[in-house]
């Protein structure tokens, strides 16, 4: 181990604690500023570019303040004596919210800011990870963090949750070694590749399985009450998640490319909380008045691609803005497509009912761990390319996705022969750039889009029209 | 002997062709926790999927991509290409990743004459349990439903005895292997074992008693080292041969096609539910990468191999992508270390003879590393 | 009289010892037979000591056919070179526990015991980063002699990042670089750290010991060395003795020990 190294959540603080405590109109402010200045070491450009884009706008802030509140909530708990829960992506965070002696820690979204923000981009504890001898197919969404843990004198949190088991085994492995070597209790939720009615029963099982052992745990049984000010606000969270894919489907998109990555930000660390809604509520607000000034970063929307999986995350600027530049919007990607549900909150039964389903949709879990590998991802992308109205597909091909590496010759074909639409699959590493660089990758984007997606001039409809033609549509 | 080591090099051997000619029906299945009695109790024989080394992969990597496991990618090649026309059916399980996908692409590609998917839970609790009890027998009636066979209780207790008779034996074939002079090469095991998982019950128990028999005497005289082989799944027996080619020997394993099949099922008596018992031995017995919360008993089946057949050094192996194994290999290999017993942990590539080469480097330095220790 | 033969991807070496110590060594780029490079190195260094193959009492082979070299007569024993390069380092600074060894196309850690015993090791032959071949590459792109390459990056005050770890995408950041006008010597000294980089996280996988020392073809390029150093966070040393020679002269030692001598 390190010593000398703090981690990656002790070296993220500073720079959490600068936006949590700098009042919101002067970070607005500053921001965008520091971004258009350029200076600083690239990758911190890059960063700053990238969340303060001018079509972001006033959503910034709010996000990055409830990415800090997250953060230092953990922090602050774990001096308290409460538990700390370091929980995948795939999980249905607002559980641990629920409970008032616990807070949710998300890998990949810990690694993503550390990517995001640290001068080394993570690399470092990337290499932490690789010199215990992990193989290096490892997935670097969650072995940067867990490298971090593993290599440095990082903050450990009191217990792991997993929730791939049945949706990605490197995922489920790197949380199972990292319980095994700090030996801290490790808990599962196991995803059963059965889309029927048993196959949804047992993981209600599951759930509630769970939720006992959380309870004994954390010392504190569940408050029906608690849970249901989570979940109503949850629901909040869900109202607005539909309110904004509806904006998404508007031509020119008025959703700046960037909200891909801030709505499953909220959904992977603070749905079901103030500062969650907080956020959300500023995403919508900012693509409504765009929608109202029909404001589009480049001069035409050239091509409306739809990201099958993850997008590139150690240059943000260089996907989300350059895209936006160029008039290619960004419509969202897989980790976008976790469809929440409307939580009943009339009973503590209907209400864990409500976490299972929660959780049975979340990116990854119900796509890939579903009972075909490729059935419902090759749905779920089909359906959200012909609601964003689409005119193509980009497969990222982060390097250690296996299952979609798997079946995307699967989707490659399914989308050209129901919607005829091409696919370009990239490949390269989503958290790390030394894998393939962001120019190259650009360079794909734009060759495919010049090349292969020929645009077709998509009429523009209004909402109100496209809504009303869906409702022809579903009535006949 | 000798026909079993030949018979074993060949997917469609002469006992499956024999089967097939007299009618008989074979069924596909990829992972150890697939209970084959209730294919046999339906008069079908199970089939285990194996790629006998072969790196061929063209027609596969048109849908696996080049980040699949190699050892999913050859036996993807071997489905597309024909050479497993013979199968009447497919037993799926959710063993990992790369194999799911393995599954999905040749049964969108070509289809199988039945397929059923086995869902087998990756946590053993109260919860899972009766889970995969019901699961199995879901699974018995698809069996019976498509091949119009009616499944008793009696036929599967009859079933699962064959099945603890022919554990025993191998386990024999394990004692002959791990004794202070072996009567059995690694090599020769290793064939033994994958031809068991691809003939009829009673002639596997007549050859595997045959070569109790005709090895019990037999003695291995002046090996370099004792190795433990553990880790992916592999069917190399090319592999094995080129450690035991520079003088060492594999003397026991702890490998999917070896004795992570059989040693640690549990010898039920009939009488109860055999579904249960099933249960027992395929899922919560299950000794597999793919399991979680279970690492302490992965690693003790290691350390009481280790200690059982007084080995030298181990060698943990993975295919390249393989996350399950790759991952527990480390912490397998720490833990060992630990112990203070030599490891080689590596990386290869299922079947390419280059990389053979490259291993052949690793293995000598290694037998230099423990010799003298 | 002892003897070594190492025949690695791209040099074929030879070195043989006495009683006393070294009594001659061989460096000849390689045959397409390790066999005939093996016959034609040793030929080579007999025949300028003026002796023949009969004055060899035992010889071991290493390298790449080593096993051929035996089975040819060349040698009595054969030994991988990850041992050959242990012991040769060990037996040339007895306080040498790790031995860092950067070929033309592997690269190795080594450790070794207080006796020179191997007792662990990680190799990597197939990523060409952390390689001579990425030297050799870059210095294509930087349109230098290998040679020269160390000393261009031991002028550099501020060598360049490398951002990627591919060769082929290294590559086009060093065009990329210089394109923009960017000192030759900052980016020389921007490959050296890159592939120290990714020796080092192979090095991390053993834990190094101290003393280091490095040995192999890449020894040669001192800029190589220093940035290893930082990166490692560790003194390292070279040996007395031609880097390159050191799985010959492990090979040798090892045969003076079988033959006999002292």
């Amino acid at each position: 181990m390190d010593v000398k190294s703090k981690g990656l959540v002790n070296s993220l603080l500073p720079r959490l604690a600068v936006a949590q405590y700098v009042p919101t109109p002067i970070l607005a402010k500053a921001g965008p500023l520091l971004a258009s200045l350029k200076i600083g070491p690239p990758a911190m450009q890059a960063a700053l570019s990238g969340l303060f884009s001018p079509q972001a706008g006033e959503a910034t802030v709010p996000f990055l303040k409830m990415i800090s509140t997250w953060v230092l909530n953990a922090r602050r708990a774990a001096k308290q004596g409460k538990k700390v829960f370091l929980v995948p992506f795939n999980f249905p965070c607002e559980i641990i919210h629920a409970f008032e002696g616990a807070e949710p820690l998300t890998s990949e979204v810990l690694s993503t800011f550390g990517v995001v923000a640290l001068p080394e981009q993570g690399e470092e504890y990337w290499d932490m990870a690789m010199a215990l001898g992990l193989p290096d197919h490892m997935c670097s969404a969650n072995t940067i963090e867990l490298g971090s843990m593993l290599g440095s004198a990082d903050f450990k949190p009191q217990a792991i949750i997993s929730s791939a088991p049945g949706g990605c085994d490197v995922n489920s492995k790197i949380h199972e070694f990292v319980a095994h070597y700090l030996d801290i209790p490790h808990f599962f939720l196991q995803k059963p590749p059965d889309d029927g009615g048993r196959g949804r029963a047992q993981y209600n099982v599951y759930m509630r399985g769970l939720i006992r052992r959380l309870e004994d745990f954390i010392g504190e049984k569940l408050s029906e009450d608690r849970l249901r000010s989570v979940l109503t606000k949850a629901n909040r969270c869900t109202e607005l998640y539909y309110e904004l894919f509806d904006l998404q489907k508007a031509v020119p998109c008025p959703v700046p490319n960037i909200f891909s990555l801030f709505l499953y930000g909220v959904r992977f660390t603070m749905w079901g909380t103030d500062e969650g809604i907080k956020a959300l509520e500023a995403m919508v607000k900012v693509s409504r008045e765009r929608l109202a000034r029909k404001a589009y970063p480049a001069e035409k929307e050239i091509a409306r691609c739809v990201w099958a999986y993850t997008s590139y995350y150690y240059d943000l600027y260089g996907l989300f803005g350059w895209m936006e530049e160029k008039g290619y919007s960004h419509l969202g990607d897989g980790l976008d497509l976790f469809f929440p549900r409307m939580v009943d909150t009339s009973s503590m039964d209907s209400m864990i009912e409500g976490l299972a389903e929660s959780a049975w949709n979340m990116p990854m879990t119900r796509q890939v761990g579903a009972e075909s590998m490729s059935r419902s991802w090759t749905e779920d992308v089909i359906w959200a390319a012909r609601e964003l109205n689409a005119d193509c597909v980009i497969y990222c091909g982060h390097h250690s996705c296996k299952q979609t590496w798997s079946v995307v010759s699967i989707l490659r074909e399914e989308l050209m022969d129901r919607l005829g639409m091409p696919i370009l699959i990239l490949q390269g590493d989503s958290w790390i750039k030394r894998m393939t660089p962001m120019s190259v990758l650009q360079e794909e984007i734009d060759e495919f889009v010049k090349n292969v997606v020929a645009k077709k001039s998509t009429p523009k409809r209004s909402l109100k029209k496209r809504r009303q033609k869906r409702m022809e549509e579903m009535d006949s | 002997m000798e026909d079993v080591l030949r018979q074993s090099a060949v997917l469609q051997n002469e006992l499956v062709k024999g089967w097939k000619e007299k009618g008989g029906k074979v069924v596909g299945y990829t992972c150890t926790a697939t209970p084959v009695e209730v294919l046999e109790a339906a008069g079908l024989l199970p089939y285990r999927i194996r790629a006998l080394g072969s790196s061929e992969t063209e027609m596969a990597d048109a849908r696996l991509s080049r980040f699949n496991c190699s050892f999913c990618r050859s036996c993807l090649q071997l489905g597309l290409n024909g050479s497993y026309d013979f199968l009447d059916g497919m037993i799926e399980t959710n063993g990992c990743d790369h194999l799911r996908g393995m599954i999905e692409n040749w049964e969108r590609a070509k289809g199988f004459g039945f397929f059923h998917y086995l869902k087998v839970p990756h946590v053993v609790d109260e919860d899972s349990i009766p889970y995969f009890v019901e699961e199995l027998r879901i699974y018995k009636r698809a069996v019976e439903d498509h091949f119009d066979q009616a499944i008793s209780d009696e036929a599967l207790w009859d079933r699962i005895q064959a099945r603890d008779r022919i554990g025993g034996k191998l386990r024999a074939i394990y004692d002959l292997r791990e004794r202070e002079k072996p009567g059995i090469t690694g090599a020769e095991a290793l064939s033994v074992f994958l031809w068991a998982t691809a003939v009829p019950s009673q002639a596997l128990e007549d050859a595997l008693d045959s070569i109790i028999e005709q090895r019990k005497d037999h003695r291995i005289e002046n090996c370099r080292a004792r190795l433990l082989l553990g880790g992916a799944a592999t069917d190399e027996v090319d592999f094995v041969r080129e450690i035991e080619s520079l003088g060492a020997l594999v003397v026991t394993d702890a490998l999917c096609y070896g004795a992570r099949a059989f040693m640690p099922r549990i010898e039920s008596s009939p009488g109860g539910d055999p579904f249960k018992a099933m249960a027992e031995s395929y899922f919560e017995k299950l000794l597999c990468p793919r399991m979680f919360d279970d690492f302490a008993s992965r690693r003790d089946f290691v350390f009481k191999a280790v200690k059982r057949a007084k080995v030298d050094g181990v060698v943990l192996v993975h295919n390249k992508f393989c996350d399950v194994h790759g991952v527990d290999n480390v912490a397998l290999r720490m833990a060992l270390e630990k112990a203070g017993v030599p490891v080689l942990q590596l990386e290869k590539e299922y079947g390419a003879k280059a990389d053979l080469g490259r291993m052949r480097t690793r293995f000598q330095a290694f037998l230099e590393r423990i010799e003298g220790d | 009289m002892y003897a070594g033969i190492d025949i690695g991807s791209l040099t074929a070496e030879a070195l043989l010892i006495g009683d006393g110590g070294i009594v001659g060594h061989e460096i000849m780029s390689v045959l397409p037979n390790p066999v005939d490079s093996a016959r034609e190195v040793m030929g080579r260094l007999l025949k300028g000591k003026g002796l023949d193959w009969k004055d060899i009492e035992y010889s071991v082979s290493t390298g790449y056919g080593r096993e051929k070299i035996q089975k040819e007569g060349l040698a009595q024993e054969n030994l991988s070179e990850i041992s050959c390069h242990g012991f040769g380092a060990f037996n040339l600074d007895r306080q040498v526990r790790t031995i860092v060894d950067i070929g033309g196309q592997d690269a190795k850690v080594i450790k070794v015991d207080g006796k020179g015993k191997l007792e662990n090791f990680v190799m990597n032959d197939k990523c060409a980063a952390g390689t001579g071949h990425f030297l050799e590459a870059m210095s294509r792109a930087l349109d230098v002699g290998l040679a020269e390459l160390g000393p261009l990056a031991l002028r550099s005050k501020k060598p360049l990042e490398m951002s990627n770890r591919c060769t082929i995408y290294v590559e086009t950041e060093v065009i990329h670089y210089l394109q923009r006008g960017a000192a030759r010597e900052d980016v020389a000294a921007g490959i050296t750290q890159a592939m120290a980089e990714r020796v080092v996280s192979l090095a991390k996988r053993v834990v190094p010991q101290n003393r280091v020392m490095i040995t192999g073809g890449v020894a040669k390029n001192e800029a190589v060395k220093k940035a290893l150093e930082r990166a490692l966070g560790m003194a390292i040393v070279y040996p007395g003795l031609d880097p390159q020679l050191i799985g010959a002269y492990g090979a040798a030692v090892f045969a003076r020990g079988k033959g006999g001598g002292s």
